[in-house]
């Protein structure tokens, strides 16, 4: 009884919405605003006949390996950065510099440069994507409490076993939480650059569609995104708990 | 204090009698130079794609750029466009987060919608807003409204929503009125989460007014940051993605300032 009733308090208002969508929408003469009903028919048939199957692929997979990127690289710098006292200070306001460039002010200059395939599009994502990751890998090693340093110190832990034992270990919960600051930011360059250019992918979808005034197509390319963005946003956050049990039932979270 | 301090090694720096903060500035030049210096080598090396400039050029257009008063027009479109959308933004997602949070019911049934909102690439929404109300100023404020409604929005409901158990055995023992305690109680409780929130917004807006110039063709730096590529200058581009970024950190920081003065009192807890 009591899981219907907060599963009915959770989702009441995403299902009057979507009800209040489709009835305004219905029989909507207005080009730009199709009823919603046309919206998601064309969205499924796009999607049944493997047309944004396809795009969804190469979208994603940008996605999947720009993140990659972002993560190897943001992890092993943030701990090297983290735990190295001079190299910290000295990169401070270049970190901090390079992470105000508006990361969508790169992808003319990369894309439009390096051509239409996915490589340009994936080094743009990774490249917005490993700030988040790297400021909250810095972050999560400088809160490593001190008495555990000085436990490694003292028992001369080898600098390899060190790094991967006790600090990666310490600053994973921040880690996971700058990947979670990037996925959404990963998912807007990936939409970004394909609509800056592209012969592929979600984001030409939506700009194809709106070239040629196909405005429930257009449409479902932006519902589409936005199911995505959703979904990968709830199964991270399903991910992320597994690597992070220790942490979520140690109480650290209650603090 | 750390396990792996690595003696700085700074030319220059041999005697003892250097400052910290000497030392640091130096530090920091050093690795401007590196950086400089590698992308330099990289030129040289032809490694890098034919319309790369090398380091004198980069240099020669930051200046001509600065002098240009292209530059300072399209800073103050970027600027105007993405401070009218957080402004509004700021205004609506307080005034909503707020009547949200006080609610315990309407809090716990705006999760799904709020985290959706949250998770939606706003700019993938900008082909139709595009095609209803043209290429202007206004899709510039609307777009960035769009983008900075969701973090504003999310810590006003978290900040309204946080309560002290003390606070609220408090108010009800002493019977403070509703009104009293909103605005005593409720408001300075939600205050530090709201302007965090306003912080966040703040370098999206700066990120979505450039990334809507550069998509759509609407005046400012990502505009300008586009012609410059289509002429092949990627000197000119380069000059205008380090402004953008000068622009984004100069603003974060003022506002880290401001939000340090005037939530003072937050600090205590610390």
């Amino acid at each position: 009884m009591r899981f219907i009733r907060t599963t009915a308090e959770k989702c009441w208002l995403v299902v009057v919405l979507v009800l209040l969508w489709w009835f305004t929408s219905a029989g909507s003469e207005n080009v730009f605003f199709p009823p919603l009903a046309t919206i998601l028919e064309t969205l499924w048939r796009d999607l049944a006949n493997g047309l944004l199957i396809g795009y969804l692929g190469f979208s994603l997979g940008n996605l999947l390996l720009g993140l990659t990127f972002a993560i190897v690289i943001g992890v092993a710098l943030g701990l090297l950065i983290g735990e190295i006292r001079w190299l910290r200070e000295a990169l401070d306001p270049f970190v901090n510099f390079a992470r105000s460039v508006p990361q969508a002010a790169l992808v003319p200059l990369i894309v439009g440069t390096f051509g239409l395939g996915p490589g340009p599009k994936i080094y743009t994502i990774a490249f917005a994507c490993v700030f988040p990751i790297l400021l909250n890998t810095i972050d999560g090693v400088r809160g490593i409490e001190p008495t555990i340093r000085r436990f490694g110190k003292v028992y001369r832990i080898p600098p390899a076993r060190y790094f991967r034992r006790v600090v990666l270990p310490g600053a994973l919960p921040q880690i996971f939480a700058g990947i979670r600051v990037a996925l959404p930011i990963g998912i807007t360059v990936m939409v970004v650059s394909e609509l800056f250019a592209a012969n592929r992918g979600v984001g030409f979808y939506i700009l194809n569609s709106s070239s040629t005034f196909q405005m429930a197509q257009t449409w479902a390319g932006a519902v589409l995104v936005g199911i995505i963005g959703y979904a990968i946003t709830l199964i991270f956050s399903r991910i992320e708990r597994i690597p992070l049990r220790w942490y979520f039932t140690s109480g650290a979270m209650a603090k | 204090m750390t396990t792996f301090t690595i003696p700085i090694t700074v030319p220059g720096a041999k005697s003892r009698g250097l400052s910290r903060r000497a030392r640091l500035i130096l530090s920091r030049l050093l690795v401007l130079v590196v950086l400089a210096g590698t992308w330099q080598l990289l030129y040289w090396s032809g490694a890098l794609p034919e319309v790369a400039p090398d380091i004198g050029q980069i240099v020669t257009a930051l200046a001509a750029v600065l002098l240009s008063a292209a530059f300072w027009v399209a800073v103050g479109q970027t600027l105007f466009g993405a401070f009218s959308g957080w402004g509004i933004a700021a205004v609506v997602g307080v005034v909503l987060g707020v009547a949200i949070g006080t609610n315990g019911f309407l809090s716990r049934s705006v999760g799904v919608v709020v985290e959706f909102g949250r998770s939606f690439p706003m700019l993938a929404l900008m082909p139709v807003i595009v095609l209803v109300i043209g290429v202007n100023a206004r899709m510039e404020i609307l777009m960035v409204f769009l983008s900075c409604l969701w973090p504003i929005l999310i810590q006003a409901i978290a900040g309204s929503r946080r309560q002290d158990q003390a606070v609220a055995d408090t108010v009800a023992v002493f019977r403070i009125s509703p009104l009293r305690r909103f605005w005593r109680v409720t408001v300075p409780g939600a205050l530090p989460l709201i302007s965090t929130g306003l912080r966040i917004a703040a370098s999206i807006s700066i990120l979505v007014a450039v990334g809507v110039g550069v998509l759509s063709q609407t005046p400012g730096l990502g505009r300008q940051i586009t012609m410059a590529q289509e002429a092949s200058r990627w000197d000119v581009a380069f000059a205008y993605i380090i402004f953008a970024g000068l622009v984004g950190w100069a603003l974060n920081s003022a506002i880290a300032a401001v939000e340090s003065r005037a939530l003072k009192w937050n600090r205590q807890e610390a």
